[in-house]
């Protein structure tokens, strides 16, 4: 496997750095060759920047592809818009030659090259992609077996598909691949593929944000999930935040929200509390200890068929 | 990328087809609707919407993008809207705090030193805050 980088980006540094923790637990865990590097910015988020000022956007985005470029690494990233962005304009400037000579222009007063030669991937389809089932399978010491966990994919995962190319973007199943993997259900459901709407939050328009939060947590109450799944600080945001604020005004929803790398950790073994959860804001101990008991019993189960098949070995008197 | 091409905007005003797998357009009860954004974009009057909320409200979520023949998407009339809109002043105050913090620092937040330490992860990796000023620098000074 070639070396990389993992691109942390703003939002999980700043507001959450267990996310870090449990990400460098599993890349750790599976022991896979990554080093962190100087020198990035942010991504920078498109939706800010790319709004107020296009050429910006791609000079900064282009600026941080090109640190990849002199250090020779892959990127991959456990923040979903990050990806999307730098992948976005990478392909822009592949299609531009134009574009991408002027950006050059000015990134070589500050001795670099936009090539932009590396893979850029999210950690999810990395996984899902480059580590493969069977050696998640391997690692599993404690798998989801008879839980029911619902993904939300998060839009920049998959979309652009011009950019990202790592799955379907109407239709992906990476995920949903991954986490039936680790034992579990991969919950169907009507607003499955329906943008967080955390973008809503950042425009000075909570209320609405609010109203697409409610439109999944609702829908996953009504199915009685045991947690929602996913892969983004900002979905992350959108869903236990502004879930936690709901329910301090009385709306309860009662949905755990899970990062990938919890539950990977989680099911190789990890202790929840080490992989940050206890920095939730909505709480997960009824999920884990559903796990917990289903756990055992799968234990027992499987210290029975061990003593069924030992006991055909067994020699008659 | 080409943001208010009228060539296709034209094609748009005849289809319509992103609205029906819009998020906005689907679920925000005072009624997001690029189309009617489009069409005054067409009559040429499109000023009224710089300062109204709606041009904010595109996730984007890139499906309509996904969809779209023309590789266009409602979101990229969106998008050149906001930016007419923000070089009039008239972007939402969050937008334009968050943007300032970009500029100043070239990101939108630092590590948190203290919470680091205490779950044990490693010094963060340097920014590049300086070199991003460089740029910077030269990248306003050929725009003018
Ligand atoms: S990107 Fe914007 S306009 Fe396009 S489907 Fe998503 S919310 Fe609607
Ligand atoms: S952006 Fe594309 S899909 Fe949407 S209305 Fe225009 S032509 Fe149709």
């Amino acid at each position: 496997m070639k070396d990389f980088t993992v691109f942390w980006g703003c939002t999980i540094q700043t507001r959450f750095p267990f996310l870090e923790k449990s990400t460098r637990m599993v890349l750790d865990g599976f022991n896979l060759p990554y080093r962190d590097i100087d020198g990035f910015t942010c991504c920078p988020e498109k939706s800010l920047v790319n709004n107020i000022d296009h050429g910006l956007w791609v000079l900064t985005a282009a600026r941080n592809v090109a640190l990849l470029d002199k250090a020779g690494v892959d990127l991959v990233s456990p923040c979903t818009g990050c990806v999307s962005n730098l992948a976005t304009v990478n392909s822009e400037l592949h299609l531009d030659n134009k574009e991408k000579n002027k950006v050059n222009s000015i990134l070589n007063e500050i001795g670099l090259e936009f090539k932009g030669k590396n893979k850029l991937r999210h950690l999810v389809p990395f996984f899902h992609d480059e580590v493969g089932i069977p050696a998640i399978k391997n690692k599993l010491i404690k798998p989801f077996n008879g839980m029911r966990i619902a993904i939300h994919y998060g839009c920049h995962m998959i979309r652009p598909s011009h950019a990202l190319k790592n799955d379907d973007p109407l239709d992906p199943k990476k995920f949903d691949n991954l986490i039936r993997a680790m034992g579990a259900e991969s919950v169907q459901y009507m607003t499955k593929l329906l943008c967080c709407g955390q973008g809503l939050d950042r425009v000075d328009q909570h209320e609405n944000a609010l109203h697409f939060a409610r439109l999944k947590l609702k829908e996953l109450k009504a199915l009685k999930v045991d947690a929602m799944a996913l892969c983004c600080p900002s979905c992350y945001l959108q869903f236990d935040n502004n879930q936690f604020l709901m329910e301090k005004e009385g709306e309860k929803f009662g949905i755990p929200i899970l990062y990938f790398t919890e539950l990977l950790g989680m099911a190789m073994g990890y202790r929840p509390e080490d992989l940050g959860l206890d920095s939730h804001r909505i709480e997960a101990t009824d999920f884990l200890e559903k796990w917990q008991r289903l756990n055992g019993e799968l234990a027992k189960t499987t210290e029975l068929n061990r003593q069924l098949e030992e006991g055909f070995g067994i020699a008659q008197p | 990328m080409e943001s208010l091409n009228l060539k296709l905007l034209e094609v748009c005003s005849k289809c319509g087809a992103c609205y029906h797998i819009c998020p906005s357009c689907l679920n925000l009860d005072e009624g997001y609707d690029p189309r009617a954004v489009i069409k005054d974009i067409l009559a040429g009057q499109y000023e009224k919407w710089l300062s109204h909320k709606s041009i904010w409200q595109c996730l984007e979520c890139h499906h309509c993008l996904e969809i779209c023949f023309q590789h266009y998407g409602f979101e990229n009339a969106m998008a050149a809207m906001r930016t007419l809109a923000s070089k009039k002043g008239l972007a939402t105050t969050q937008v334009k705090r968050g943007w300032d913090m970009f500029i100043k620092t070239s990101k939108l937040g630092e590590p948190a030193a203290p919470a680091r330490k205490k779950l044990g992860l490693p010094e963060a990796a340097k920014s590049g805050a300086e070199d991003f000023k460089k740029i910077l620098k030269i990248y306003q000074e050929r725009k003018v």
